[in-house]
């Protein structure tokens, strides 16, 4: 219980004038009723941070979390108003302020949001909602426990007397906040639990929704930025005079960022974006590129490939695997890959800041309002409390927008030129200058001895994101994400060998889960394979005392048939995970027509704890699913120390017509939530290709992978 | 002199350079900031807006070359977020981030402005033309599905 958040609780009548918040959209929703996200204007007397109340009975309910596509904004009210007693269908929902002090953390990253906010939502609402009652019971003067509250109103149990939460709010608020208030059963939910229509789909759907690229802010500049193409290259010369004689351009100059490093640019300064653009494409630019040129994906593999015999770090261990493949018969091996990955928002990479003797002011669409609170306020060498954060909808973030580099450019030309900036990044940008999802080579040893899975080897030789830069040459924890180490194997080995290289890499959907689990789950196909059993019996076997993945294998089983006789011209693989608590299986269903190899259906089980949105867990699993194939069947290059893919031309994203099948279910659970951001997305690369291992016999062990090339 | 459109409607006088991609000139110049910059090549869609009621992506087209047109934007496809297929967007609940959308919408109103009953060819080679990072494909699959099969 975040007491510390309660005990600042203080009547407080918010007015316009108090809560100057961006406003991210007003439409009629689908009900007909306005829908404005903004909490400016809002009414009422604040019952704690997170919940108004007006007079009449009208209840605000604020998210903090930012919105990037994967409900929230619908589902923390969501959590409030089932403890507060109130009907869901009847609150407004508003974002909050950027405002850790008041709020708590609002980084959205890792599925952590209903996760890390579920209990706390819960005292939030179930406080409130007992001052309510202990209000109404003092005023009648009976005992609060003879009171109960529904939909809004707090109601005496024997005289039938009720009153309504608007009658109460004023006393309540001034209460004290109960450190420990009754929580309902999960028997009892009557909202968590249910699909309920998403508030924020109607703005997203006449074109009302306010992105950070859309914001206009008086008297800004357009800015596009020319970077260096290999990352780390430093600017020599450039033709600052030719370009400002160009139509709108009103600055040309040197800028910088940090992204594991410093960055430079040359910045064009323009009165609409086009001009900026146009300016920018003028440009001539003579990089110092470091010898970076000699650097390609082909000179990156065999480096990695120089160290697969390097011990590296051990990571975790059982048993003595080393001892076990080093002797007698029945050790297979194999070496799998996969290429860097870019993020890809929809919404290019964008910000604006306005940087003033009074301080600064930021506008955009950012997973990260505080760590961009704190960073301008350090770069810019102000206290925090004078950097202004106005965070908006999100275009898609997928890890990219926790990173602050793109508000650093803002702040800096905005502080360099005297106005407000809005720098766009185009989408050649955003795919070529990272940060990405890091590369990787996977070695896998195991060892079969009558039918038994004896010793396992998984080495993972890649970058780590939390060590880029400084001395630390030892691979950590971090890159063995998703290795699963649950499989009851008696010589299990895990280590990693670090890689350190001038490609920054960053944070990117379900992060190390999205390729360890490719090499470790077709590895598992590759032992049951060696050892003569079926896959999933297999698993079965070397998960007994683990229920949850018993529970989502077993199910998947029935779920698909699995247990069905091979048909000819069909493959179907098998794979498991976990992602930030959530436990899954998939099978991917692959058939043969006409010499053509097609991807049918994709079917995931999950368990991933009490669903709130069960409806938008089921979205985000459809959204982790294509951008788990989209990542199988493409992905980026190095060629001369530079990305060689420049836009969705090379670099394609899966499309409509692509798509299979795509069947999710969620188990019934009780427990409390796990994450729903990532699930599925782990799977799908092992469950593929486990899938065409079973339809023709061979294994594939690098990705991308192209299933024209298929015979 | 002034660049003459006819954006949902109504006529709009702009002061933008002619050879602006159409685009640049909706967002910046209209303020219309529902048609999205996803790409700038003509590749994602999700610049798409109505030509004459075909759609097109606006990235790519300079400016010029619309005048005389009706323009149509995601705002100027109903008056209350209640065209068949906003309609069916909000049942089926398919946005997420939300940002490709309007180009998803618009290209759908095209699909059955002429063809109220597409075949499932004609709506992948329709819809094919909007790329989607969320992954909300299988649910736009509902909802024209559900909207043409009544």
């Amino acid at each position: 219980m975040n007491t510390h958040s309660l005990s600042r609780r203080k009547f407080l009548q918010v007015s316009a004038s108090s809560s100057v918040l961006l406003a991210v959209g007003c439409t009629p929703g689908s009900t007909g009723k306005p829908i404005n996200l903004s909490s400016e204007g809002m009414t009422g007397a604040s019952i704690n941070q997170f919940i108004t109340i007006a007079t009449d009975g009208a209840v605000t309910l604020l998210n903090h979390r930012p919105e990037m596509g994967q409900g929230v904004f619908q589902s923390i009210p969501m959590i409030l108003a089932e403890e507060l007693a109130v009907d869901v269908e009847e609150v407004e929902i508003k974002q909050s302020e950027a405002d850790p002090e008041r709020y708590g953390r609002q980084m959205v990253v890792g599925s952590h949001s209903i996760q890390n906010e579920f209990h706390k939502m819960r005292m939030m609402g179930a406080a409130a909602k007992e001052m309510l009652i202990q209000t109404a019971a003092d005023r009648w003067q009976v005992a609060a426990a003879e009171c109960y509250a529904e939909k809004g109103r707090v109601i005496h149990n024997s005289s039938s007397r009720s009153a309504n939460y608007g009658e109460l709010v004023e006393d309540a608020s001034k209460r004290t906040a109960p450190t420990e208030p009754a929580l309902k059963s999960p028997a009892d939910f009557e909202i968590i639990g249910q699909s309920i229509p998403r508030r924020d789909i109607p703005l997203k759907t006449n074109g009302a929704a306010i992105y950070g690229i859309d914001v206009d802010v008086p008297g800004m500049l357009y800015a596009s930025v020319e970077r260096s193409p290999v990352f780390v290259g430093t600017i020599k010369e450039y033709n600052r005079e030719e370009v400002m004689k160009m139509p709108g351009v009103r600055h040309v100059l040197k800028t910088e960022r940090d992204l594991f490093g410093r960055r430079e640019g040359i910045a064009v300064l323009a009165d609409t974006y086009w001009a900026a653009f146009q300016g920018r494409k003028a440009l001539k630019v003579e990089w110092d590129t470091k010898g970076m040129e000699s650097q390609s994906s082909e000179t990156i593999a065999s480096r990695y490939m120089t160290q697969a015999d390097d011990e590296g770090t051990e990571l975790f261990s059982r048993g003595d695997a080393d001892g076990a493949l080093s002797a007698g018969d029945g050790v297979i091996e194999a070496a799998y890959v996969t290429p860097y990955q870019a993020h890809v928002p929809m919404e290019p990479m964008n910000a604006i800041v306005s940087v003033t003797s009074e301080g600064a002011e930021f506008w955009g669409s950012t997973q990260n309002p505080n760590g961009t609170r704190s960073y301008l306020a350090k770069i810019l060498d102000i206290p925090e409390k004078r950097v202004k954060i106005n965070y908006t909808l999100m275009g898609g973030g997928f890890g990219r927008r926790s990173r602050t580099d793109v508000a650093e450019e803002a702040a800096r030309l905005s502080q360099a030129v005297g106005a407000p900036v809005k720098v766009i990044w185009t989408r050649e940008d955003d795919q070529t200058q990272g940060p990405f999802r890091a590369c990787s080579l996977n070695l896998l040893k195991g060892k079969v001895t009558g039918g038994q899975v004896e010793a396992l080897e998984h080495k993972v030789i890649t970058q780590e994101i939390r060590n880029q830069t400084g001395d630390k040459m030892e691979a950590g924890r971090q890159i063995m994400g998703g290795v699963n180490t649950h499989y009851s194997i008696p010589n299990l080995s895990v280590r990693g060998v670090l890689q350190k290289h001038y490609i920054p890499i960053s944070y990117w959907r379900a992060v190390y889960h999205s390729t360890n689990p490719f090499a470790h789950e077709s590895f598992i196909d590759e032992l049951a394979v060696a050892a003569g059993k079926d896959p999933l019996d297999l698993r079965l076997e070397l998960l007994q005392d683990h229920p949850r993945f018993r529970r989502v294998l077993e199910e998947v089983r029935v779920l698909t048939d699995w247990d069905r006789q091979k048909v000819a011209g069909k493959g179907r693989g098998l794979a498991i995970a976990e992602r930030s608590g959530a436990h899954f299986a998939m099978v991917v269903d692959v058939s043969r027509k006409a010499g053509k190899v097609k991807i049918d259906r994709i079917t995931t089980v999950l368990d991933l704890g009490i669903c709130v949105n069960p409806d938008t867990v089921r979205a985000q699993t459809e959204g982790s699913v294509i951008m788990g194939l989209t990542a199988a069947l493409y992905g980026l290059t190095i060629e001369n120390g530079a990305i060689k893919e420049q836009n969705f031309h090379t670099y394609p994203l899966l499309r409509y017509g692509q798509c299979p099948e795509i069947e999710t279910f969620i188990l019934p659970s009780s427990a409390d939530p796990d994450g729903a951001g990532e699930s599925g997305l782990p799977t799908v690369a092992p469950a593929l290709t486990n899938a065409l291992f079973d339809l023709t016999g061979n294994r594939i062990r690098k990705l991308p992978l192209s299933l024209e090339a298929l015979v | 002199m002034p660049l003459k459109l006819n954006i949902n409607q109504q006529t709009y006088e702009l002061d933008a350079d002619d050879d602006m991609p159409l685009l640049w000139v909706i967002r910046d110049f209209a303020k219309l900031t529902g048609t999205k910059f996803g790409c700038g090549i003509a590749q994602c869609g999700s610049c798409t807006v109505l030509l004459d009621n075909a759609p097109i992506k606006s990235c790519v087209l300079p400016a010029s070359a619309a005048v005389g047109k009706q323009i149509t934007t995601i705002e100027g496809i109903s008056e209350n977020n209640d065209h068949p297929v906003q309609q069916a967007w909000i049942e089926e609940q398919v946005p997420q981030c939300g940002y490709c959308q309007s180009g998803q919408i618009l290209t759908a109103v095209a699909l059955i402005e002429g063809n109220p009953q597409p075949s499932d060819e004609e709506i992948e080679t329709a819809m094919n033309a909007v790329l989607c990072r969320c992954g909300t494909y299988p649910r736009i699959k509902k909802a024209i599905t559900k909207m043409t099969r009544k």
